[in-house]
């Protein structure tokens, strides 16, 4: 749990002169950055979701199961959402949601030769020990009711070796847990987006996500990866809609 | 994201100025932890090309060197194409008598350091959500009925203590340390105390991990890697020449 005072956004209107509002300002713009940059990936989701959810309504009205070849059709929407900051996206199938695959992810990744690559569907749980995906906190959480999550920074040994983000979303038809719309972020390229903003906050400042862990920061002191457990001298302020936290230093 | 997929990471793309060395590392590594599994169908050489983004040609060499180092099988015909062979027990003893003593000290001292190192960033930054893989993976060890099985949940384990130091690098030099030595330091292990003991060693890990306690993780997880080196060098030492 993250403690600390937090102050509402409309506690800082208007501007004024003092360093004490400039402050203020500027946590209002990195706030807004962090929105922008949060809401235009989850936006993708929100995509990817609708479209999901449109292919199952179909398939069911045609009287069969989904099947994974179904998912083939989401791939004009994923490959248009590459690049710039996601490196990854898809669709994660609900164990047992497919009539032809127990296991199955419509997931591609940016390539750098141009095309985007799909990975490997090897789901088997009698040659793999790190099938089971549904342990994750990028599936678990939406398929616990969570609207959006975002897990991570944690290192994605088992995509790209990189430092990254996943956020996700869950897909639901009429109720039912179809699975999880989700996309991939290197935190690199997330600190890129917001870590400007950061920096003109004149007091140490960073992002932390629901568990604690710095995402970005302004200062080495609290730099991403760490965990921000609650310290003397600093003010936490939930961004809102998101499950990220801005913590702000306090201290003259 | 995702899945089987120290597998899938396998496949994914290698950079343009990639060469047919790293093809081999990447196929070895992954034939050596068992992410490829035994008698297993490797992609035909046009998909491996496509999916690592080189040439066929460069598939083609990769595989050639694969197949000459044992790890690699080609069948011709109806039902034919590359399968992946694990090392056998006995090709550990021989792969143990491809290096010197001296070579694997040094390999276990660049364990142990990346190990410890891994470990002690864990205790340090892990969150409950760091912690709560690993002993999923101690569970599913103990329940675990097949040795290789076992050798692939082991391998899992150590590339999540190595995650949860937030470290990329570190992560990365762990899975391959693991295709270098992995394979030996586990028969050195199941010589050493057995499942057992090792097993003792991981929980005793993963509790200094779980607490917090930084000193503790890195000294058990360096004396983890160093006892298993220390018997494989006896090993290595009373095997004739």
């Amino acid at each position: 749990m993250i403690t600390g005072s937090t102050t509402a956004l409309s506690d800082l209107a208007p501007p004024d002169p003092t360093p004490a509002g400039a402050t203020a300002a500027a946590v209002t713009c990195a706030l807004a950055r962090v929105r922008d940059t949060a809401e235009e990936i989850f936006a993708a989701l929100d995509d990817i979701r609708a479209a999901t959810r449109g292919r199952a309504r179909a398939v069911r009205r045609g009287g069969r199961r989904l099947v994974s070849a179904d998912l083939a059709a989401l791939r004009p929407l994923l490959f248009g959402r590459l690049g710039a900051v996601i490196a990854g996206i898809g669709f994660i199938a609900a164990p047992g949601l497919l009539a032809d695959a127990p296991w199955y992810l419509e997931w591609w990744q940016e390539n750098p030769t141009g095309t985007p690559v799909q990975l490997l569907r090897d789901l088997d749980p009698s040659s793999s020990a790190f099938y089971d995906y549904t342990h994750w906190d990028w599936y678990a959480g939406p398929e616990s009711g969570a609207d959006r999550t975002i897990c991570g920074p944690y290192v994605d040994y088992l995509c790209t070796d990189e430092y990254s983000l996943t956020l996700s979303v869950p897909v639901t038809l009429d109720g039912v847990f179809l699975g999880v719309a989700a996309a991939d972020v290197f935190v690199r390229r997330f600190e890129a987006a917001v870590v400007p903003a950061l920096r003109d906050v004149p007091v140490p400042a960073f992002l932390v996500n629901a568990q604690g862990r710095v995402v970005a920061s302004n200062t080495a002191r609290w730099i991403a990866g760490s965990v921000y457990r609650g310290a003397e001298g600093f003010a936490v302020r939930p961004v809102p809609g998101l499950p990220l936290s801005l913590v702000e230093g306090t201290a003259r | 994201m995702a899945v089987n997929v120290a597998r899938l990471a396998v496949f994914s793309p290698v950079d343009s100025t990639a060469r047919v060395d790293v093809v081999v590392r990447r196929l070895t590594d992954a034939i050596a932890l068992g992410l490829l599994a035994d008698g297993e169908q490797l992609p035909s050489e046009a998909e491996l090309a496509g999916r690592l983004g080189v040439s066929t040609v460069t598939v083609r060499e990769a595989l050639m060197a694969l197949r000459q180092q044992g790890l690699v099988e080609t069948r011709r015909g109806r039902g034919g194409g590359s399968f992946a062979r694990a090392p056998s027990e006995l090709d550990v003893t021989e792969r143990l008598r491809a290096f010197a003593v001296d070579e694997l000290r040094d390999l276990g001292d660049h364990y142990a350091a990346i190990a410890g190192a891994a470990a002690r960033l864990a205790a340090q930054r892990s969150l409950p959500s760091d912690v709560a893989p690993l002993w999923r993976s101690l569970d599913e060890m103990a329940g675990a009925e097949s040795n290789a099985h076992l050798r692939r949940l082991d391998g899992r384990f150590h590339i999540e203590v190595a995650a949860a130091s937030q470290s990329a690098r570190l992560t990365r030099e762990e899975i391959r340390l693991q295709a270098d030595i992995g394979p030996l330091l586990w028969l050195s292990h199941e010589n050493l105390g057995g499942h057992d003991e090792t097993a003792a060693q991981h929980r005793a890990i993963a509790e200094a991990i779980g607490g917090g306690d930084a000193d503790r993780a890195r000294a058990l997880a360096e004396r983890h890697v160093l006892d298993a080196t220390d018997h494989l060098i006896e090993l290595r030492l009373r095997l004739r020449e």
